[in-house]
This record gives C-alpha cells, structure tokens and sequence, in this order.
C-alpha cells in the first residue's frame, strides 16, 4: 500500500516528519519497507499491509491507525451530497445474499465524462499509487477506493439492458450447470464457473464482482448517464473467482480479505460529491439493499488473561485506552467488580474475533518494546530421547566419517526429473521409477519429481564442477528420498547418504596407485565400523548405470542397503565429461537400514593376555573365485584358536597358469588362556590351508 | 718395553678410520695370537718373583688399550650414524602428499550452531515429513482454503491435499497430537516455496521452535530469543520485537536484528532502515491448541521460525542465495 504523505495529513493532524511516523507504523506492526520522497517534497510510503489487516488497505485506514497509535483524532472526508432530485429508475435485485451482502448505487444523469477533465492534484496522487488516470467518473472511483479503502463501480447507464440490475451466480440466474462469459474492460472474453458471482442486466452479465466490469457497460467519453455501484460481497468467493481467472485487481484484492460493510455509503457519497464536482450531473436517487444488518460479535476478555499471557501488569484502564483509541467499543462488564470486559469491534476490524486477537491489539498499541524479557521457569521432564536427536547423532556420525575422508558436502534441490531416471537406465518395475512423486506445478520441466535417489545431483555437480577445472572431487550429500505408494497417503521419505569420488591421473610426486573403488569401498566400511555396525558385505551389482565390472550391492545381515561402484563408461558418455578422463565412483546407502542396525549397547571384551602367533600362506585359484569366498572359508573353519584373517596380497601373471590368480592371506592365533606352541599351531594351520584349498578348488603356491 | 707399546699402540690407534680397521687393531693387540695375549702368556716363562709386578703391568695395559679402544668404538659408531643420517637426506622443502579434507556446507554448519544452542536450552530436536499434507500445512495452522494468508507462500502440489510443506510448522502440530506440554522442541529441515531469484530458492531450510507449558508468557518469548540472538549474533546486537501476523500465532511478532553490515547506518541489505529481519514468532494461537486438543486456559506457549539461509548470508556475506545450492566446490571449501 503506497501512502502519499500530503494525503494521509488530512485526514490527521501529525507533527512528526515522515521518518518517525514509519517507525511508528512498523513497530506497531504496519512495517514500512520504504520512503521515497517526490520532487515537490511529498513523500510516500511503502507500508507492507499483512493479509489480516485490510481496514489498512486506505489513506483512511493508515489514519485511523495512527490515530491510535498517537491518540489523537483522525477525520473523514467531505461527503455530503444534496438530495436526490428524482427516481432511480432502475430495478436492483440481489439473488444470492450469501455471496452479496449489501449493495447500494446511485444514478447520476447528464454528466460530462472527459478524459484529461481530471484536475492535476488528484491526476498525482492516483500516479503516486500506481494507478493511472483515465477518465474524470473512473478516476474519481478509483480515488475514492485509494482514500477510503472501498472499490466502486462505475457503470454506462445507457447500456445495461432492461433497466435491471441483478447480483447472481449463472447458476443461480440460469440454472444448474449454467455457465456464462463476459468480456472485462481489459478486452479478454472470460469463461465463467457457474458459481463465480457475477453483475447482470436484464439479459447478461455486466461484470465479474468485484473482480473487473464489463466492457460493454464501460464508462467512456460517450457515456451520459452512470450507475455507480458500492456493494460488499463475500470475500472468499471474491478469491476463489479472481484465482480462477487468474485475475488480481486493486478491487479484488480487497474484497478478497474484507471490506468495510459501514464505509460502503460513504464511499458511494464521497464518490458521488466527487463526480459532480468535477463532471457535473444530476443525482437522480439512490439504492441501498441490505438484508441482513451487520452485527459486530461481542468478545469477552479478561485483563487478568490479557496480563497472564504477555507477562504485564496493565490496569483495566489502561487496557480500556488502548482498545478505545482503536474504536473498541467497549461494553459493562455484566458484573462491575469483576475483570472481564465486553468488547464490539468496529465493522472494519473483522480480524478480531477472539480474546487471543483483542490481546494481541493491546499489546501492539502498548508496544512490544516496552514488554520486558524474560527467561520462562522451565518444567524439568525426563523424556526419553527425541527421535529426532537419535537421527541426528546418526547422521552426524556418517558426515563425520565422510569429512574426515575428504569428502566434501554438497546440497542439493529435492527434485529431478524423468530425465535423471533414464539416464541411470532405472527400470519401470524399480521403485525408483515406480515411486515417483509428480509436483503439479513444478518451476521447470526437469525438477517435476521429489529425489528417488541422491545420485543424479551428484553427477550435476561433478559435472559443473569438472568444467570449473577441478581435476579431483569428492562430494557427498545426506538428503531424503520420497518414495510413493500409488495411494492418497503421504509417500515414504528416507534419509540416503551418498557420495561421489573422481580423480583425473595427473602426474603427481607421491605415487598412489589404489583403485578408485577400494577408496570408495573404504570409505564406506569406515561409515559402517565407525557406527559399530560389522556384519556388513558386498556382492556384485547389477545396478544398470555402474560398471558390471567394478560395482557391488552393500549388505547388512541380508537386507540390500545400498550399492557402490564406477559409473559404466556408456553413461559417462552422454556426459560433459571427456571420455579418457577418469570414471567417477559413486556410493549411495539407505540410512533408515543403517540406523534399525545400531546396537547401542558397548560391552567391554579384556585384552588378550597370551601372545599369538600368525602365518602367510599364498593359494592358486580360478581366477573369477571373489577373493571374499577365501575369507569366508577361513572364518568357518571350527578352530577357537583363528582370532583373525586377512588377505595381503592378490596376483596374476608371471608363474601364474592363464586363467588363475594368486592369493596371499594370513591367519593370526591366539588362545585365551594360555602360549600357544609352534608345532600345534603348524598342525593346525596345514589343516586350515587343506579345508581352504578343498572348498575353493585351489592349490598351495609353492 | 711398555711405553714403547702403549706409544706404538696409540700411534696404529690414530691411524684407524673405520671400524674394520678398528677390529683389525683389535685383532692384532687382543686377539687370541695378538700382542697383549702372547705377552699374557709368556708370563709363564718368567720367574715366579717377578711374575707378580710383571703381570701388573702388562694387565695395566691391557686395561689401557681396552679403555682407548672403547673411546675410540663410540667415536667411529657415532660418525658412522652421521654418515648414515647423511645420506638418507631429502629436499624437505618439497610439498608433502596431500591429506584431502572434507569441508562441512554452510547450511549444515549454520544449522548446527543454530541447533546446538538450542538444545543447550534443553530443546529437544523433533523431524517431520517434507511431503505433507494440506491439513498439517495449513488447516490445521488456522489457514483455511479461499484465505488471503495462504498468498503468503507460494506452493508446491502433489495433489489437491498433498503439497510440499512451505514451512516447518506442521510438525508443531504433528508433535503436539502425540505429546502433553510440558514440550520445548526444535525442527530444523527443509521447506519449499515456489519462487527463485537471487533471495529465493525452490527449497531452502527452516528452523521452527515451540514451547508449551503452565504460565508461559509473551515476555518469555522474548527472553527466549533474545538469548539466542545474543549468542548467535553477539551480545552486543541491538534486537527489536514488532507485530506481525501469521494465522498459527496470536499475538504474533517479527524479530529484527540491527544490521550487522552496516551496523544501522542503512545499506542495501537492511533496504536502508538499518535493521533486518531474522525470525517470525508469536505466543500460540488458541485455535491451533484447540486442533490437537490442548486445554487454552491450562497451556500457552510461543512458536517461532527463521530461515536458516538469511542468516547464512548475514553471516557470512554472501548475496545469491542460489549459491548454496550450486556445491561449487571453491564455494564449498571457504566455509
Ligand atoms: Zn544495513
């Protein structure tokens, strides 16, 4: 709402310059955003009106305002208007008061309608406000909706049929199913729903309400004869037909958060004194059809709650000052002694129906600055841990472990779109695809659908950062996924953690020859160990996008929870990134599994006491045996004695047959209870190394 | 007989450069066939009067040349552990191997602090689905269907009654239909609002808090965040408290903070008032009591939720919101 200083001063007779009346506004909650100061040293605020304060919506609105504020009167302007000199001679006739509450007009015969009639100031003061001249009837309307906060209409007398108006819906005036359509002033032929509320004459409709007229009835250089129509209209219906159309208008918007039921008849009257000022004419007579007269409710408060709830000691009078100076009216208590009040709003304030609102009013004229802070006296409560906390040690702990390996977190928009699902040649029966959640009314294209998976976010920002030049990233990110059931009920969300290594081979002083996937796969135990979660494991994958060769599902225990691996050449293709370059590893794991698997409980094992003893031992086997069978041989081996096992070494080639590989692995052990002896421990592990070669087909390497 | 040994003796000592030559030495003077050995043994041949003084001396010189040996052996070993040392020498002004290190994004760190000072408060923290329904978003917060506040934030539909939540305040609700007050609780996550330039972003994160209990009152409200502002922003900040509305909370505040950029003088960020706005609040609306079925007259409590990029960007200076979402890793690595 833009406010013309030299306007507002009218109606209030304020000393302070404009600067200190905005920080009066704003801390009493009519925040100004800005002051911008004209060439003849009017200035105008930009005062940011919140939804519930339409009465805030006019010059006289912001006056009345400040006037509780300064507790100083505020004035309306001259209204008066002379006699009718004569019949209406119109049939008015509202057929839904539901949806029209009142509606009041008044003709004016014989005016001369021009358009650059309108004098300079009022010519300024619309262009202050945004809002342009056009003619002298249409700009004194609009000047009046500026002033007073109410819209009006103006319509050619001449041209609505059958000298009747009617307020309706088409259903209401044609029956169900009717629809209808009605070109507006801005020359756009509109379809109408058939219960948008609409101005008809005897035949058609004239204009949407309180949305826009109709062009037919327009006021224009031609017109003699006006109709000027002040009604008040039930605003959400208002809202549900400007959306419809996607059609705002000054009008429009403020019946859509509410008008002044009370200031429709000024309005029209000022409107009125205006138009024959300044077009001249004859008021022929007046209409006002009111069916139901407005009743403010009755509130009643209570100053002991007002001064529990804001931690204030107020006497009843001083409550009493701030509401009256707001035009409360404020009734007897129905027993004198007690601290209830009963308070009438004005008819302006449809915002305050509740002993909460009217708290609210008090405080904001007594200020919030001049409310003291305190700290509450907090209620101890043992609760058991918050849901929330838990996840959040979790999630830490994974970034932790994340960050300390270098990875770098990233975030990322929760969408993608069907786009990112090919690419990774995601099936139709995965519930990555099946799953997916449809935005009805995305920014783009591309960003249609809530993640399945965090990984095609990842690959974007590879990408963009590749092309920046970076020859090494390691990126990572912690987000939900959103998975649909194909019902009505909210889809399942689940935190993934996932993350993405690259590494161009550049010439480098400190050679490092690890295969990209074993630092990833590292990586990845590290996440599991350092949450103490063990029983974990790895078999090939058949993820589509990842390198057949170089890729594997994560388990733990038998429950898939992710999947690890390089991302297959044929994708990487159809990326920005140059084929020769290295192909980036990806990794991406379910959360919600990790966290069901956490064993909170930490049970202290004593250190052993006894020395162990460890052998090597080097096996040939097919070369396509996966080196974690030889692992699992060793382990299952009914021996209490192998404490540990692992592979430290891995061959081909040279005095290895075609077709076979080497395996080197060593066995530690260890007795609780006493020093193992050199020849038992020889026994025994001749023994491991025949029941290893046995499962595995292999042979000893001599 | 003997000075000339000890004298012959330490010349050959002088003459020695390494250790072999020290052993040879040795070798020769102590050796089973060595000089000090057959002297020894020709004690044998002497008469049984002189063998006493005769024996004295040549184990006074054995001593002798034992102790010259010994020196000399720690002085050769410590030389050659210089030579060693020598050449196992390297260029340490070389680099050394890079150690990557991993870099926390702005937003998560922001809304750890922020976090983290509440639940020194003894807030605890509670989470919500970012999918949600059109009851938990809006109905349900005193935001009817066909109302004006819902142009308040522009949203993201699934369906007629499934949108992307535009705030974190359905969990409030959510929370308070499974609990009894007493409740002090955070919720830090991500909203959405269908809007992007370069203060907003299609998704961006949100902290939302709530307390409930006997006998909370607006100035507590205050008091709460007051605190919080002074830790975060520093105790100096100056901080004001103005009405606002938002349907959930009745009376409802917006809290500014002096701004910390030009330090209230007006710039662009503060659009010149010199003050910026850093939170929404406002003691519980009843309405929103009545929902999930508290008892108005027994309970109040305030809400409150601030945009965890805002602050982010006061912060840290940075003036395209989109940045944080871009994960350019030179971005990504100053934080
Ligand atoms: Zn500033």
């Amino acid at each position: 709402m833009l406010v013309p200083f030299q306007w507002l001063k009218e109606f209030i007779d304020i000393t302070d310059h404009a600067q200190e009346v905005a920080r009066r506004l704003t801390m009493a909650g009519l925040e100004v955003d800005a002051l911008v100061k004209h060439m003849d040293g009017d200035i105008v605020m930009e005062v940011n009106v919140t939804p519930n304060r339409p009465d805030c919506l006019s010059i006289i609105g912001i006056a009345r305002e400040l006037s509780a504020i300064y507790k100083i009167p505020y004035r309306f302007p001259e209204h008066s208007v002379a006699a009718s000199a004569g019949e209406l001679g119109l049939n008015v006739d509202i057929l839904d008061t539901n949806l029209c509450h009142r509606y009041a007009g008044r003709v004016i015969r014989g005016l001369k309608v021009e358009a650059r009639r309108t004098p300079e100031w009022m010519q300024n003061r619309l262009q202050r406000c945004g809002i342009r001249s056009i003619n002298n009837v249409v700009d004194a309307t609009n000047y009046v909706l500026l002033e007073l906060g109410h819209p009006l209409h103006a319509f050619d007398l001449q041209r609505l049929k059958g000298s009747n108006i009617r307020v309706g819906t088409p259903e209401g005036i044609k029956g169900q199913w009717a629809m209808a359509s009605i070109e507006t002033l801005d020359g756009v032929e509109r379809e109408i729903s058939g219960d948008d509320l609409l101005i008809w004459d005897a035949e058609d409709p004239v204009a949407i309400a309180g949305v826009m007229g109709g062009l037919d009835t327009e006021v224009n250089n031609s017109t003699v004869d006006i109709f000027i129509e002040s009604a008040h209209f039930h605003p959400p219906s208002i809202r549900r037909t400007s959306k419809r159309l996607g059609l705002k208008t000054e009008s429009s918007y403020r019946f859509e958060r509410g008008t002044d039921i009370k200031m429709l008849k000024k309005a029209l009257d000022r409107a009125t004194f205006l138009i024959r000022e300044m077009a001249g004419g004859v008021i022929c007579g007046k209409v006002d059809i009111y069916p139901k007269n407005y009743r403010p409710a009755e509130i009643e408060v209570r100053c002991e709650k007002i001064n529990k709830l804001l931690g204030l000691a107020l006497s009843s009078q001083e409550i009493v000052s701030c509401l009256k100076g707001l035009g409360f009216e404020i009734k007897d208590a129905p027993d004198k002694l007690s601290d209830r009040l009963i308070i009438k709003t004005p008819a302006y304030r449809r915002d305050v129906e509740r002993e909460a609102d009217v708290i609210e009013e008090v405080a904001r004229i007594y200020g919030y600055d001049k409310i003291s802070a305190s700290l509450p006296m907090a209620t101890l409560s043992i609760d058991k841990q918050k849901e929330g906390d838990k996840r959040r040690s979790v999630k830490d702990e994974i970034s932790g472990s994340l960050l300390k390996s270098g990875f770098t977190e990233a975030i990322n928009y929760s969408f993608m779109g069907i786009q990112d699902i090919d690419l990774l040649g995601i099936g139709a029966d995965d519930s990555r695809r099946a799953g997916l959640i449809q935005i009805m009314n995305p920014l783009r294209v591309e960003d249609s659908f809530m993640k399945t998976t965090i990984i095609p976010s990842l690959i974007k920002n590879l990408v963009h950062n590749v092309l920046h030049g970076s020859r090494e990233l390691r990126l990572f990110e912690i987000s939900k996924v959103f998975i649909g059931n194909g019902s009505s009920r909210l889809p399942e969300e689940r935190e993934h953690v996932a993350a993405i290594y690259y590494k161009e081979r550049v010439k480098s002083l400190y050679r490092d020859d690890t295969d990209d996937f074993y630092i990833v796969k590292g990586v990845a135990e590290a996440v599991f160990n350092n949450l103490k979660i063990y029983d974990y494991s790895f078999r090939r994958s058949s993820e589509a996008y990842l390198h057949p060769g170089r890729s594997a599902d994560i388990f733990i225990g038998n429950d898939k929870i992710g999947y690890l691996g390089a991302i297959s050449p044929a994708v990487l293709g159809s990326l920005n990134i140059k084929r020769h370059k290295a192909s980036p590893v990806v990794v991406e794991i379910d959360i919600e599994s990790v966290i069901s698997s956490i064993t909170e409980e930490i049970k202290y094992k004593p250190m052993p006491r006894f020395p162990c003893i460890e052998r090597d031992t080097a096996i040939v086997v097919d070369s396509s045996l996966e080196s974690s069978m030889v692992i699992k041989w060793l382990k299952l081996y009914p021996s209490e004695l192998i404490e540990d096992v692992y592979i430290f070494d891995l061959y081909y080639g040279k005095n290895i047959p075609e077709g076979k590989k080497g395996i080197a692995f060593n066995v530690r052990y260890r007795a609780s209870d006493r020093t193992l002896r050199d020849d038992e421990i020889d026994e025994l592990h001749s023994l491991l190394v025949d029941y290893v070669i046995g499962k595995t087909g292999g042979e000893l390497r001599q | 007989m003997t000075k000339d040994l000890k004298r012959v003796f330490l010349e050959e000592l002088r003459s020695v450069k390494s250790m072999t030559d020290l052993s040879h030495l040795r070798v020769k003077y102590l050796g089973r066939k060595g000089i000090i050995t057959l002297e020894l043994r020709s004690l044998s041949s002497i008469s049984p009067a002189d063998r006493p003084a005769a024996g004295k001396k040549i184990t006074s010189i054995k001593q002798f040349i034992e102790a010259e040996f010994a020196v000399v052996e720690s002085i050769l070993k410590r030389e050659e552990l210089q030579r060693e040392l020598q050449a196992n020498c390297i260029d340490v002004t070389l680099s050394g191997k890079f150690v990557p290190f991993g870099r926390q994004h702005p937003i998560s760190r922001m809304l750890s602090e922020i976090t983290d000072i509440f639940v020194t408060m003894g807030f605890g923290i509670e989470e919500g689905p970012e999918v949600e329904s059109d009851y938990y978003n809006f109905e349900s917060l005193n935001i009817p269907k066909d109302h004006p506040a819902r142009d308040m934030q522009d949203t993201f539909y699934i369906n007629d009654d499934m949108v992307l939540r535009t705030h974190t305040s359905p969990v409030q609700v959510r929370v308070m239909e499974k609990a009894r007050p007493p409740l002090m609780i955070i919720v830090p996550g991500k909203v959405y609002r269908r809007d992007a330039d370069i203060t907003h972003t299609p998704m961006f994160h949100q902290i939302e808090g709530l307390m409930v209990d006997r006998g909370i009152t607006f100035s507590n409200l205050k008091g709460v965040l007051e605190a919080f502002l002074y830790h975060l922003f520093g105790p100096d900040t100056p901080v004001r408290f103005r009405p606002s509305f938002f349907p959930f909370t009745e009376p409802s505040a917006e809290v500014d903070i002096g701004c910390i950029l030009c330090g209230g003088d007006g710039c662009n960020v503060c659009k010149g008032s010199g003050w910026v706005e850093i939170l929404g609040a406002g003691m519980v609306n009843p309405v929103v009591f009545e929902n999930v079925g508290y008892d108005t007259e027994e309970f109040s409590g305030f809400a409150f939720g601030m945009g965890v990029e805002r602050i982010a960007m006061l912060k840290y200076s940075i003036d395209d919101i989109r940045l944080f979402f871009e994960n350019d890793i030179r971005f990504l690595r100053q934080f």
